[in-house]
């Protein structure tokens, strides 16, 4: 008798414990599914105050370097309006997109959450209109697209282009607003390279083609320039014949490859195949490159670099043609928000943060530099300077890159590699070889 | 016996009750999580129903099925496990790779497309390759230094327990990590190695050839000191009196381990070929953080390819994830499950006429 007792409470509690394994997760989405479905419901009917909770708003992140400040935003957020905004980070290695479909798949989709531009056509149907939103008037970069409307909030502006050194620059005598066609570019570098010693510097250009590691830099940034130098901030030209099946404009690729190949010739080889993102921000940190080719996003590397010497610094452009004057800037990522979500919410939430007490901490503690005209704030970054030139000036080009091809940086970010070793030996080759590799994977 | 099953007779409205109980609340809560209703107490609901069904079925009263209803009630968390983790994404799997799932939704079924289109892909096809270049590879070196290692280790030489932890521990840590490491080490400490030797100005992993045998090194490295454990253990079960009885009749040592060690240790070389056999072929963390998958290949079937180094696991994951096809992915994942069901089914029969003899 007592071991029939026995027997029979172990079988229910392992049946217990199992089937409470298999209904938890189930109940805790339940949860919130239903507290949203209520809470959307709710700030429908009160969004129009504004002040008044709007229901929990859950936003995904992807830039795991602001997490902080994004906490903080979301502190303060509810502090002004009382209304409840979750901030979870996907960062590092893990892909937000791939992590975002997980979470779709467990029904347990974050209200606002960040995609690139090229993968708005993944969610089709799924992402909430933001047109006519009060701050869609007060920035130019928004994410629009032609059947889903406005999609993307921009939450920051990076810029890309060659990275400068000015102290330097000024020293060898070189005015960095001249660097606008190749031949000035050819004519800077031979100058530098010949005052290397006075100068200090290992090398004028700390470029990094390791495809492992750093093949976005190459593979996007870099290769963006092809996309986008010297043209118009809506000029989709290239991004067009790119989609288009992977064409390529040969002669455009050409100028790109010889421009690419004086990059080469000029770097420093212990960094050009085997460095890292940190050898290289190191370097330019401490003065022993005079170029670099990332972003602002570095500043933070470099001014908290302990040998980082208080030098100024700025973007020259990627002057492969004659007279090209631009610089990539625009937001790399944008935040959307979900349809089925709590929309109104997160509408409520967008329109905060492109305000003035949320774009205080985006901009004076998260570094960011904010794409709103009305934003009363320069942003603590070196490079904001040069940046906001351009930007004041009209000389910005898009962020096209980001409409390639999903995984196409993995595979020219190797040809970039390849012709930095010189396994790819002239700029011929290397647009016979890149055009062939494009073409190949639009293929499939 | 008889009373305990006295004991269930008289149960009868319990057991049905519950489980009636049982089941109206278990599909009650299954019902409304397909509506979508957003009620809280559906959780609770599926739990107790499951609870009811189980309790229900237990006092049963029935003599027939008694047993089988226990064992069924026993297995049943491992069967549960089973099949959430192992079965039912195989069958979705399967399922989805005939479809153009894109990780979101399918829009249609595209039938053989994607198992036709990857026969068509140079770069799954060099995978394919060198996949199985490195099992061959690995079978035979992780094979034969594990068994050199097991020899030091099963001799008389002092400090025998430390060397044993020394040759193990590679395997303890993750292979991402070991990845990491050994990426740092080629590409600062070994590249100013071959730049003496070889003349070479860049690293071991810029190249295709030799970041293939930097993966190789590394995987030997970490897997080694596994399999010579298992020697260890093979070469302990060799009877001390066959040794001495060797050493009596004037045997060299090495007539000793070619003639009476390895012999007797067959089985257990069997299962070590089988063990790195398959390990090699799922080899993936050391290769994304080692290489990535990069490394460019001139020309192969007429395409130059940028995958290098990118074995099959590799490849089926950057093919779901990075590119984002999923389905196709998917395909590709059934295939990497068909060769190792092959290899796998071999292995079992190999080794299960092996003990048969013994």
């Amino acid at each position: 008798m007592k071991k029939k007792v026995f027997s029979l409470l172990m079988a229910g509690v392992m049946a217990f414990s199992l089937a409470a394994c298999g209904g938890s997760s189930s109940t805790e989405s339940t949860d919130s599914a239903d507290s949203s479905t209520t809470e959307s419901t709710e700030s429908s009917e009160s969004s129009d105050s504004g002040s008044t909770a709007s229901g929990s708003v859950r936003l995904l992140n992807g830039k795991p370097e602001i997490d902080s400040q994004l906490q903080e935003l979301a502190a303060k957020y509810k502090e002004e309006t009382g209304g409840e905004v979750t901030i979870e980070t996907i960062g590092g290695d893990t892909n937000a997109s791939d992590e975002l479909k997980k979470m779709y798949q467990a029904d347990n989709m974050p209200d606002i959450f960040v995609i690139e531009a090229n993968q708005a056509a993944t969610w089709d149907g799924m992402l909430a209109d933001l047109s006519g939103e009060a701050w869609t008037n007060d920035t130019d970069y928004e994410l629009v697209d032609k059947s889903m409307g406005t999609i993307g909030f921009p939450y920051t502006v990076e810029a890309t282009a060659l990275a400068y050194n000015a102290d330097l620059l000024e020293k060898a005598g070189i005015d960095p607003a001249t660097l606008t066609s190749p031949d000035a570019w050819n004519k800077a570098c031979e100058t530098l390279d010949s005052k290397k010693d006075e100068l200090g510097i290992t090398a004028v250009f700390g470029w990094c083609a390791e495809p492992a590691n750093l093949g976005w830099s190459s593979g996007t940034h870099v290769f963006g320039q092809y996309l986008d130098a010297g043209l118009k901030l809506d000029d989709t030209t290239y991004i067009d014949m790119l989609n288009d099946g992977g064409k390529i404009d040969e002669a455009r690729m050409k100028k790109f490859a010889e421009f690419i190949g004086m990059m080469n010739k000029y770097s420093d080889p212990a960094l050009l195949v085997d460095g890292t993102y940190d050898n290289q921000v190191a370097g330019f940190a401490s003065g022993k490159y005079v170029f670099v080719t990332q972003g602002n996003w570095i500043n933070g590397g470099v001014t908290g670099a302990s040998d980082y010497s208080g030098f100024k610094m700025g973007f020259a452009p990627y002057a492969f043609d004659d007279g090209f004057d631009t610089i990539i800037a625009g937001p790399p990522s944008y935040w959307t928000v979900y349809s089925k979500g709590n929309v109104d919410g997160a509408k409520t939430f967008l329109q905060w943060v492109s305000d003035d007490s949320a774009q205080d901490i985006l901009v004076n503690k998260a570094g960011l530099i904010s794409p709103f005209s009305d934003c009363q704030y320069a942003a603590a970054d070196p490079f904001y300077a040069s940046i906001k030139s351009y930007m004041d000036a009209g000389k910005t080009s898009g962020w096209h890159t980001m409409l390639k091809k999903d995984g196409l940086q993995n595979e020219t970010c190797q040809v970039f590699a390849d012709y930095a070793k010189g396994t790819i030996a002239t700029a011929d080759d290397f647009v016979s070889t890149i055009k062939k590799v494009i073409e190949s994977y639009y293929a499939n | 016996m008889e009373k305990e099953y006295k004991i269930s007779n008289g149960n009868k409205p319990v057991s049905l009750l519950c489980l009636v109980a049982g089941v109206v609340l278990f599909v009650t809560a299954l019902v409304m999580d397909f509506m979508g209703t957003g009620n809280t107490l559906r959780g609770a609901f599926l739990v107790l129903g499951a609870v009811g069904i189980f309790f229900g079925l237990f006092l049963l009263p029935t003599e027939k099925h008694h047993r089988r209803i226990i064992n069924v009630i026993f297995l049943f968390p491992l069967l549960f496990a089973f099949a959430v983790t192992v079965i039912i994404p195989l069958v979705l799997g399967i399922g989805y790779s005939f479809t153009d799932w894109d990780g979101i939704r399918m829009t249609k079924i595209v039938g053989f497309e994607n198992y036709a289109k990857m026969f068509t892909q140079p770069s799954f096809i060099w995978s394919i390759l060198i996949t199985f270049l490195f099992v061959v590879f690995n079978m035979i070196l992780v094979n034969l230094v594990a068994f050199l290692l097991a020899l030091l280790c099963t001799s008389k030489i002092k400090g025998l327990g430390f060397f044993r932890a020394a040759y193990f521990l590679p395997n303890l840590i993750g292979g991402i990590v070991l990845g990491y490491i050994w990426q740092f080490i080629f590409s600062n400490v070994v590249t100013k190695w071959t730049a003496a030797l070889f003349n070479s100005q860049y690293s071991m992993l810029s190249d295709t050839p030799t970041a293939f045998i930097a993966i190789i090194i590394v995987y030997v490295w970490q897997y080694a000191g596994y399999i010579m454990l298992i020697y260890i253990t093979g070469l302990n079960t060799v009877p001390g009196e066959v040794l001495e009885a060797a050493a009596i009749d004037g045997a060299t040592p090495l007539q000793t381990l070619f003639n009476i060690k390895i012999p007797m240790i067959a089985p257990t070389v069997t299962i070590c070929t089988f063990l790195t056999l398959t390990s090699a072929f799922k080899m993936f963390d050391v290769n994304l953080s080692l290489t990535n998958g990069t490394g460019s290949v001139a020309d192969f079937l007429g395409s130059y390819l940028t995958n290098g180094t990118e074995m099959l696991a590799l490849n089926i994951y950057s093919t779901a994830v990075v590119e984002n096809k999923y389905s196709f992915g998917e395909a590709k994942a059934v295939l990497f499950f068909i060769i190792l069901a092959i290899v796998s089914i071999i292995q079992v029969r190999i080794t299960s006429s092996k003990e048969v003899e013994l």
